[in-house]
């Protein structure tokens, strides 16, 4: 559960942040302008979390239904089509 | 209750794939082959199937090659042992050129031949002598994609090609790839009049399994696609002749238009790639977890939406061209609408496998890894997608990465299960099991070795197509990894190869009702017989 | 093609459109600000061909595989080729503009660190594509 909190507060801070820069943006003007490595590889490394945490979410449900529903698994009962004939199509 | 003809009383008019014994007639026994000429001058769907699958596989091994050889000479700056950059072009430009035309395309037509009558309960294809030309067009495209050895890529992007591209290879190619056009055309009609007129009264078209549904979809999107990009053909060819400039700017044209014609092709073709083999993972994944499919409705709308929305996103290959801010964003919208299709078959998988009972056979092991790296591919591709975060991307290695965990990791990976699974339906024989399991590791750490290390050197800029590099150390340590990677995929397809030839010929003789030991029937209830099999 | 029945899909295509939508949104923002050129940003020239790349100063000055720039100036790039199509760029500055002959490309950026940075081809363009290499150096300004 404070995982998922923690989980949760990061995401919000990769929401926030750039939504207070858009807000309070510097302009334009001559001395100040964007660079834009900075603002290219900071998306990147954004949606790279994003990405991660996703990957790491799919990956880790695919990885424990792998273990959990092998059929070598102590608790595996057999599905509730088997042996009625409705795998058969 | 209606029942699919498991009794054998339904489907009255359906002919009998059984023998008098009541057993099936395989049709490829190596041990007593059949007269090369029947085979060749067959118009079953069962026979040019075949011949599908087994020149497929020819083009898959021969582009694998290439492809080792692609990652050896890069293994460090200098060349290693190919003298110089016209050769390395023309290397991977048919490299690439072979493996989606000449291995992915027909490699899954080939699967669609053998089991989409099958699937709809009906004796043969709509058309089994255009089925048959459709295939014969396929052996002189390749002689002449082969033989020309062009050099500009898979793109063949003007000017170059038109102005710069030395001759005969490139007529030679635009011919070559004229004529496998023409045949996925007729492909494609084949499959949507076998599907949608001749499928058995019956069956209704919800009931029909997804993997003729796969078909389905990327033949209609054969049909609306391909044409645009024959018309790209003619032209460059005309621009080739310097009879007309369509992509010439001394002559008035514009080389952006090549990219929107062959792009707005492609990018569709690309979803035509992959949708099959997202079909063949729904026949292995649920009966091997002893479990229907989640959601059939899913899948069949999953497929219907990706083949729509696949047209509304490809110049997000273009945002470097000098597009509008309005132009990319409208193409980076229909580029992630394209995404929850895709996901819908990801969930779909997940919740077949959850509360199933599942074997992790050969075929299972190539599903699952499918998912895995298709779900990967998928990632990287939103990330490519957003159109700043493509001033680091484009045209690197990044791409390259990309595009083969598609094409390697999600395509290669659910054909090659798909053809374990249907080997013992062809040959009547099991492969070897531990090799399978074996041939599988290896090829999944190779991918990984591979494809994830391109992203990363994308990311620190190195570009695609290019024969050499300069001397920077990470550069160089990414490409020995992915050499590595390399050599590990080609030994694991030497295995794969030894393993499909020897177990067709010598294999163990399969239990033709259960041969992975699944409990209930191993395919539908009509085993495939070909009717000239004695 | 009906059925949908199953609130955990639902649940779960809620998510990745939510998810797509934000990757939309950030990407539109940020794209808009790169893309914003400076009005006192000083025009260069490029221009690439098979298969080397030359510049041109606003003041005329015309160079030949290499760039020299002044740092904390902001520049504005106007790109295009004389034969095929090349891509402009510089790696490290995130500058990647394709060089299309008959069309010119816009791309601006700010030199902001002084050294020497590769310049590469990113287009495939032919027998030399792989060595279509300049460096760009930026100086103090004074």
């Amino acid at each position: 559960m404070r995982n998922i909190i923690g989980l949760f507060m990061v995401l919000s801070i990769l929401v926030i942040l750039p939504t207070v820069q858009i807000v309070f943006a510097a302009g334009d003007e001559a001395g100040e302008y964007i660079d834009r490595r900075v603002e290219i590889w900071n998306l990147f490394f954004r949606m790279m979390t994003v990405a991660f945490v996703v990957g790491a979410v799919v990956s880790g449900t695919l990885i424990w239904l792998i273990w959990r529903f092998r059929e070598s698994n102590p608790k595996a009962t057999p599905t509730k089509y088997e042996g009625t004939g409705e795998l058969d199509r | 209750m209606w029942r699919m003809g498991l009794d054998g009383k339904t489907f009255d008019n359906f002919p009998s794939y059984e023998n008098e014994n009541g057993e099936s007639d395989m049709v490829l026994e190596l041990q007593k082959p059949r007269p090369i000429w029947q085979i060749m001058f067959s118009t079953h769907h069962t026979d040019i199937g075949l011949l599908y699958i087994i020149s497929s596989l020819a083009f898959l091994f021969m582009g694998g090659v290439l492809a080792l050889v692609i990652r050896v000479e890069m293994f460090s700056p200098g060349p290693q042992f190919i003298a110089d950059s016209m050769t390395y072009n023309r290397i991977f430009t048919v490299h690439g050129t072979n493996m989606i035309f000449l291995f992915i395309l027909p490699f899954a037509s080939g699967v669609g031949n053998y089991f989409v009558p099958i699937m709809v309960r009906y004796k043969d294809m709509a058309y089994p002598k255009l089925n048959a030309i459709a295939f014969w067009m396929i052996p002189p495209a390749a002689a002449l994609i082969w033989l020309g050895f062009a050099d500009f890529g898979w793109y063949a992007q003007p000017p170059y090609s038109a102005i710069s591209a030395p001759g005969p290879a490139a007529e030679m190619w635009i011919f070559g790839l004229k004529i496998l056009g023409v045949s996925s055309i007729l492909g494609a009609i084949n499959f949507v009049v076998t599907i949608l007129k001749c499928k058995h009264p019956d069956l209704p078209l919800s009931k029909v399994p997804l993997l003729a549904w796969s078909f389905l979809s990327s033949s209609l999107i054969v049909l609306v696609a391909i044409p645009t990009f024959a018309a790209a053909l003619l032209m460059l060819l005309t621009d080739r002749l310097g009879v007309t400039g369509f992509f010439n700017p001394t002559m008035g044209g514009d080389p952006i238009a090549y990219s929107h014609l062959f792009w707005f092709t492609f990018h569709p073709e690309v979803y035509v790639l992959v949708i099959p083999a997202i079909g063949m993972m729904y026949e292995i994944i649920p009966r091997f977890s002893r479990k229907p499919i989640f959601s059939h409705s899913s899948g069949m709308f999953a497929f219907i939406l990706l083949s729509i929305v696949s047209f509304a996103s490809w110049a997000h290959h273009m945002y470097a061209t000098g597009m509008s801010f309005t132009e990319k964003t409208v193409f980076m919208v229909g580029t992630l609408a394209a995404v929850p299709a895709s996901a819908m078959h990801v969930f779909n998988f997940l919740a077949t496998m959850w509360g199933g009972r599942a074997k992790y056979s050969t075929p299972m092991m190539w599903s699952i890894g499918g998912i895995a790296l298709f779900f990967s591919a998928g990632a990287g591709g939103v990330v490519n997608t957003a159109m700043p975060l493509d001033f680091i991307t484009h045209d690197s290695y990044w791409v390259v990465g990309h595009f083969h965990l598609f094409v390697f990791g999600t395509i290669a990976f659910g054909s090659f299960g798909f053809l374990y699974y249907m080997f013992p339906f062809i040959t009547g024989r099991m492969y070897n099991e531990l090799w399978g399991k074996v041939h599988f590791v290896l090829i999944f750490i190779g991918a990984v070795l591979v494809f994830f290390t391109q992203h990363i050197l994308g990311l620190y800029g190195m570009p695609r197509r290019v024969f050499d590099y300069p001397e920077i150390p990470e550069w160089i340590a990414m490409n020995q990894i992915q050499a590595v990677g390399a050599v590990l995929l080609g030994v694991g397809m030497t295995i794969f190869l030894v393993n499909l030839i020897y177990s067709s010929a010598k294999g163990k003789e399969a239990n033709m009702e259960d041969p992975f030991g699944l409990g209930g029937k191993y395919y539908y209830p009509y085993q495939a017989k070909n009717p000239h099999h004695d | 093609m009906s059925g949908h029945s199953n609130w955990s899909e639902w649940v779960y295509i809620g998510v990745v459109v939510a998810l797509l939508a934000w990757v939309g949104a950030e990407a539109w923002n940020i794209e808009r600000l790169v893309e914003h050129v400076p009005e006192d940003a000083k025009v260069i020239k490029v221009t690439g061909q098979q298969w080397f790349w030359t510049f041109e100063h606003e003041d005329g000055t015309k160079e030949t595989g290499e760039l020299h720039v002044k740092k904390g100036v902001p520049y504005k790039l106007e790109i295009t080729a004389k034969d095929v199509i090349h891509s402009f760029n510089i790696p490290e500055y995130l500058v990647l503009m394709d060089a299309v002959p008959g069309r010119i490309n816009t791309v601006w950026f700010l030199p902001v660190d002084e050294g020497e940075f590769p310049i590469q081809c990113r287009e495939y363009c032919g027998l030399i594509h792989y060595n279509m290499r300049g460096t760009l150096y930026v100086e103090d300004g004074a």
